[in-house]
């Protein structure tokens, strides 16, 4: 049970495990913030293409020899990823390393409920697994870019996968000695459309949240990959709790509706930030967090009920959360593309004001701008950190105090800009969670 | 108590909870925290302290470039980005569409709001406006272009933008 959950985790994990090394990819492979979506894009899209497939692929040839399969192709690619020396060979593997992981996570189901005696505990175990490690995927990606390389995040995922893969061959080699599975294949139903409509709409919320709040607290407020995993590490902790807090609830339709709510007032607060500090992203993480350790968990529920057989039903929930978080992607990113250029120069110019009044004088003035101009050409349309264009500091007292409070004051504007820019983005990703809330409540009337 | 009273509590708290916290972000300025907005370049702004040749000088140059902003219809700060560098001018001319004709003469007329600027914070004498200003005005325009072009960096152009209108300034204080 314990290798079927890991490879479950593992997967999923792959979503957003990349997410804090997007910033290092990025400039790695000296692309553009829209390219580098791509590298989290494809892998979603073709686990959202590829789900339903391979579960019937599953049903056919017999779930162990697919999950090993799977599982194999998963870390073969993963190894690829590691060595792609351009963003098009890096985004090729990532579509591969999506089609082995599709196979293996739809399997998986199939073969958890003879392991653990029973579909609901199956299922139950299943969408834990993968919500943790949705949730736990940003924090040890970040750890890892920083720690060794965003190469490395691919290159660890070799060894689990195998090692996950081991027991499975088991099964798989005991499907093939058999060779019994197309006599148990039951007719399939049709998918839960109301909950799985609603886990696109709350995925795209979730994986919106996380992709911008990495983006700014990396690329905004030019954090390191490190402190953003610890800071976005807030919300896999809150998503233990919201676990927690989920089992006292037995209604799904309760936990789904407070789920959504949670993460679209997390989202909307993120928008809302009244200061460029890491402090005030925590409360609103901590609501993500819970919101969505209830929700996720509680549509695959609902959209699993009842429903046989478990992969294909299964599939159709992977499907329906990867094509939430490709058009949560796909439908932000252009957005939030032109608002931080938007703001940017805001900033720029409010700089830019910020000099010209100042009480430095003229000709420092003029040489620090001069210094903040060439460091903004360095960055390259980024926002730049500006402390070092004020080194060294005037040693006259009056001047230094003066060039000080100048600087704090551009670095201010530049937080505001930077912060600002991302305002937009969270709101619209508040509302689509908001949104999920009509698939949950009609769910009520047609098909609950 | 019951599923069904744990389910609205849940809900209810969900509600709370995210309006509580939205609530407070939006009390504490969450909806306005954004770069400041830059003024019109074609409103006065008031001189501070117009003392001392240095900070006149610097007034000046600051109203000069609201005048010639205010005329060229971009923010000062734009201008101001655009004479850091003679690359940033290259790209300002281009992004605008206008000649270096075009920006001696809202340079030209900036100088002369920054004498009636000048005049009206009684940093200079109204007597020796009047000549000040016919001096500028009869600046040739591939005068007022060298004044610009000559400039290899900001501090450059800086000290040609400023140096003449310090000398002017010192010439006709009293």
């Amino acid at each position: 049970m314990t290798a079927l959950a890991i490879a479950v985790g593992l997967v999923l994990a792959d979503s957003s495990i990349v997410v804090l090394a997007l910033p290092e990819i990025y400039r790695d492979l000296d692309t553009s913030v829209a390219g580098v979506t791509w590298v989290l894009v494809s892998f979603n899209l073709v686990m959202a293409l590829a789900a339903v497939p391979a579960a019937h692929l599953a049903r056919r040839v017999g779930p162990g020899r697919t999950a090993a399969v799977g599982l194999a192709v998963f870390a073969g690619a993963g190894l690829a990823c590691a060595a792609s020396a351009t963003l098009s060979t890096l985004i090729v593997a990532r579509c591969v390393q999506a089609l082995g992981g599709a196979a293996a996570v739809t399997a998986v189901l199939e073969l958890l409920p003879a392991t653990v005696g029973s579909e609901r505990r199956a299922t139950a175990i299943w969408a834990t697994a993968g919500a943790t490690g949705a949730a736990l995927g940003p924090a040890v990606g970040g750890v890892l870019t920083e720690l060794v390389s965003w190469q490395s995040i691919f290159l660890i995922q070799v060894p689990i996968a195998l090692a996950a893969a081991v027991p499975i061959f088991a099964v798989a080699r005991h499907e093939a000695a058999t060779g019994v599975l197309s006599a148990e294949l039951r007719q399939t139903g049709r998918p839960h459309l109301l909950a799985n409509l609603a886990l696109a709409m709350v995925s795209a919320a979730i994986a919106a949240a996380l992709f911008l709040l990495v983006l700014l607290l990396i690329e905004g407020w030019r954090l390191t990959p490190i402190g953003a995993a610890i800071v976005v590490s807030a919300m896999p902790l809150a998503a233990l709790l919201g676990s927690r807090l989920g089992r006292l609830v037995p209604s799904a339709r309760a936990r789904a509706a407070a789920g959504a709510i949670l993460v679209s007032g997390g989202l909307g607060s993120l928008a809302l930030l009244p200061k460029a500090e890491v402090a005030l992203t925590v409360p609103p993480q901590v609501m993500v967090g819970i919101g969505l350790a209830l929700v996720l968990s509680a549509l695959t529920e609902t959209a699993l009920a009842g429903r046989a057989p478990q992969a294909i039903h299964g599939g159709w929930t992977i499907s329906a959360r990867h094509a939430g978080v490709v058009i949560g992607l796909l439908a932000l990113t252009p957005i939030f593309t032109a608002d931080i250029s938007e703001q940017r120069q805001d900033a720029i110019d409010a700089g830019t004001a910020v000099i010209l009044d100042s009480r430095v004088p003229a000709l420092l003035k003029i040489d620090l701008a001069q210094r903040i101009e060439s460091r903004l050409e360095e960055e390259k349309g980024r926002v730049p950190t500006i402390g070092s264009a004020f080194d060294p500091l005037p040693s006259d007292p009056g001047e230094r105090a003066a060039v000080v409070e100048l600087r704090d004051e551009l670095q201010e504007q530049l937080n505001r800009g930077a912060t600002h820019a991302f305002s937009p983005s969270f709101g619209l990703a508040a509302i689509l969670g908001l949104l999920a809330l009509i698939p949950i409540g009609l769910a009520r009337r047609v098909e609950l | 108590m019951s599923a069904v009273s744990r389910g609205r509590v849940l809900v209810g708290g969900a509600i709370v909870a995210a309006v509580a916290l939205a609530g407070v972000y939006l009390a504490a300025g969450g909806s306005s925290y954004a770069p400041a907005k830059t003024q019109d370049p074609c409103e006065h702004r008031p001189w501070r302290n117009p003392e001392g040749l240095e900070q006149i000088a610097e007034q000046f140059s600051l109203s000069a470039l609201d005048g010639a902003a205010c005329k060229l219809g971009v923010s000062r700060e734009t201008l101001a980005q655009a004479l850091a560098t003679p690359e940033a001018r290259e790209r300002f001319t281009e992004r605008y569409g206008i000649d270096d004709a075009e920006l001696a003469r809202a340079i030209r007329a900036g100088l002369l709001r920054a004498v009636d600027d000048a005049e009206r914070a009684g940093a200079l004498s109204p007597i020796l406006a009047v000549p000040l200003r016919q001096t500028l005005r009869s600046i040739p325009l591939d005068q007022a272009i060298e004044l610009i072009n000559d400039a290899e960096s900001l501090l450059d152009q800086a000290q040609s933008f400023l140096g003449p209108a310090q000398g002017l300034l010192e010439q006709f204080l009293p």
